[in-house]
């Protein structure tokens, strides 16, 4: 019966070669670490997002009289909406945690090199709608903060040149932020995951065309790939029984750490709190933000702080294979660079006041210095590796690739894939 | 392992920003919070008699007081003018506290979690009033100095330690009282969660199990 059903829809629809293709056949490196299953994660987060984010809309009134009101509704007297609403604030911070470790792992593992341009960009395209989507989500519960973020936050669109303030108006449908803010906001803030979805769909399409990096940065021989059922969505399964751990310890145990204090006050314009403080996960920019002194420069900057992760594929045209595990010189650039990073967060959270804005400048300094010697520091490396020859596995890795180029017309090419990969599951099962 | 403590380290960097964000403020008092159903009513009586006379807790009714064990008869007690299942807002006219105090007075459902370490925040504003001058006319508070509200416990009248220690118990009482008004679904998010970390560890020690058995094959 099943079989019958089975073969009825695949007359009509590629569904069982999509199972083989994507999945059952999917070649995947077998060398991949804990790092590459973050990717599955942030998509199991976007779909509890979207989940809990329907059923809020359900009870949530989008009106400055009512908004701040409505999110209490929701935590005293809708059936289990106080766990619908930690999940969904306690998402938010997953979320950006989870990307922020898979741009971190790109980095490391320099997984944006050739031929995975495409779906570095667009991963970061992806990044920047999550910022938009968080900004424009934070405002719906109306708290001091939600109010003050966006004032300050929209009112950064003052400094481009000639219409600064017509764009600040445009963007809040008013004077300062209101209720025509909060309406617009909320509608893009239900729409915005949908073009993420999509976007997410995209970066899945580039990733499949061009598969997996690995932490040794070189293409593996394909002997060396396995198919990703069963043994990376076990792996990954495993993996999300980790996090939901974690992230459930927080939703039921520390809901309110995610949450500032100032924001269960509600949004009063009368009334400015001591520090505008936004989210954590937008502190380092933040801390860009105001430690260049000039507005428009300031603002400049943030927006440089994101946009020059696109030009890390021109910038990193080392000679050396893969990131920093065979690269003595990016390893130490990019470790140098996570710290810098965390220290910019820290100094986000500090009132602009003394020692804080001399240390933001020069933490600003090393975080676009570090991008811009990067050229400089892949060639002294090269130099280097040329007197003392790459690692015996890089050398042995390459030595493998090149077979494997030799014999096939072009890594890419999927038949090749395939008929190597039915080989090892063969030899596999005949192992077994 | 080195992964592992890379992680943790980095989890570790990031709550302590975040606590940095939350920490400052004055000298708060440490005070223990009593999750009990007494303390819990004791601070309730105290919040409709005391409190409530300017201050409103406009997410709570009077009839949701039975979620921490209080009987109707109990709380019909505490009303009023109002009906039991009225929400609890301070019968003196907006105008007359207004007029006193130059702003309404802020709103105390929320209370608890609306300060930076909320719980201590309230004890100690309670318990940090004194007289500013040697009349003992005027008081003050050391926690919120120009403070408008009044010495509500009395606290800066109390002579002798014991006096001190009833007034501080009292406020404790509150505190408890207010930290349940915060968050009355705490205690069961927190049975539920106990649960739910335990099915998930005991998941994901199968999964693990699970992932070593599949990729056993191809060691």
């Amino acid at each position: 019966m099943i079989k019958k059903v089975f073969s009825w829809v695949d007359e009509r629809f590629p569904l069982d070669e999509m199972i083989k293709h994507e999945l059952t056949e999917y070649p995947v490196p077998r060398n991949l670490n804990y790092m590459w299953s973050f990717g599955f994660l942030a998509m199991f987060v976007l779909v509890v997002q979207l989940l809990s984010g329907i059923f809020l809309a359900m009870h949530y009134k989008a009106d400055v009289g009512m908004a701040f009101d409505s999110i209490q509704h929701i935590m005293r007297d809708v059936n289990y909406g106080w766990l619908i609403r930690y999940l969904h604030s306690t998402g938010a911070s997953a979320f950006f945690a989870l990307i922020f470790i898979h741009i971190g792992r790109t980095l490391y593992y320099g997984s944006y090199r050739r031929p995975r341009e495409l779906l570095w960009w667009t991963g970061l395209v992806l990044l920047l709608l999550l910022m938009a989507t968080a900004f424009m989500g934070y405002l719906l519960p109306w708290g001091q903060m939600s109010f003050w973020g966006a004032q300050v936050i929209t009112a950064l669109f003052g400094v481009t040149p000639f219409i600064g303030e017509e764009v600040v108006i445009w963007l809040r449908g008013d004077f300062v932020v209101g209720d025509a803010t909060l309406t617009r906001f909320f509608a893009l803030h239900y729409l915005f995951p949908f073009i993420i979805c999509a976007a997410v769909a995209i970066h899945l399409v580039a990733l499949h065309w061009v598969k997996s990096s690995n932490p040794s940065g070189i293409t593996l021989h394909a002997k060396d790939n396995i198919p990703f059922h069963p043994y990376f969505t076990i792996k990954d399964l495993f993996g999300l029984g980790v996090f939901m751990i974690i992230f459930c310890g927080f939703v039921f145990f520390a809901p309110e750490f995610w949450i500032m204090p100032e924001n269960n006050v509600p949004a009063d314009p009368m009334v400015t709190p001591p520090h505008i403080v936004p989210e954590w996960y937008f502190l380092p920019f933040y801390a860009i933000l105001r430690s260049i002194p000039d507005p428009l420069g300031g603002v400049v900057a943030m927006a440089m702080s994101i946009l020059i992760f696109l030009a890390m594929p021109w910038l990193d045209r080392s000679n050396v294979p893969g990131g920093a595990k065979f690269r003595p010189g990016y390893r130490i650039m990019i470790y140098v660079w996570f710290l810098d990073l965390m220290l910019l967060g820290y100094l986000g959270a500090q009132a602009p006041e003394g020692i804080y804005i001399l240390l933001g400048r020069i933490a600003t300094f090393i975080y676009f210095g570090l991008f811009l010697m990067l050229p400089f520091i892949s060639r002294r490396e090269e130099r280097r590796s040329r007197v003392q020859g790459l690692p015996r596995e890089a050398e042995r890795l390459i030595r493998e690739e090149q077979e494997e180029l030799l014999r096939s017309e072009h890594y890419l090419r999927r038949e090749n894939d395939q008929k190597e990969l039915k080989d090892i599951r063969k030899r596999l099962e005949d192992e077994s | 392992m080195r992964k592992l403590l890379v992680l943790l380290s980095a989890v570790a960097m990031l709550a302590g920003v975040q606590s940095a964000m939350a920490g400052a403020g004055g000298a708060l008092k440490m005070v223990d919070i009593d999750n009990s159903d007494q303390a819990r009513q004791r601070g309730a009586e105290i919040v409709v008699s005391t409190c409530m006379m300017c201050h409103s807790l406009k997410y709570i009714k009077f009839s949701d007081l039975s979620q921490i064990g209080m009987t109707e008869e109990q709380i019909k007690y505490l009303l009023e003018d109002q009906d039991i299942d009225d929400r609890m807002m301070s019968l003196t006219p907006i105008e007359v506290r207004k007029e006193s105090y130059g702003k309404v007075p802020p709103d105390l459902a929320l209370m608890a979690i609306a300060r930076k370490k909320g719980p201590q925040h309230i004890y100690t504003l309670l318990t940090d009033y004194y007289y500013k001058d040697a009349e003992e006319e005027e008081t003050d508070n050391h926690l919120f100095p120009g403070i408008k509200m009044p010495d509500a416990m009395a606290y800066a009248d109390a002579e002798s330690d014991e006096e001190r220690a009833e007034i501080e118990a009292q406020a404790a009482d509150v505190t408890s009282f207010l930290v349940w008004a915060a968050d009355p679904s705490a205690e069961s998010r927190r049975t539920i969660g106990a649960y739910v970390i335990v099915y998930l560890i005991i998941l994901t020690t199968l999964l693990y199990f699970l992932k070593r058995r599949i990729w056993g094959k191809i060691h």
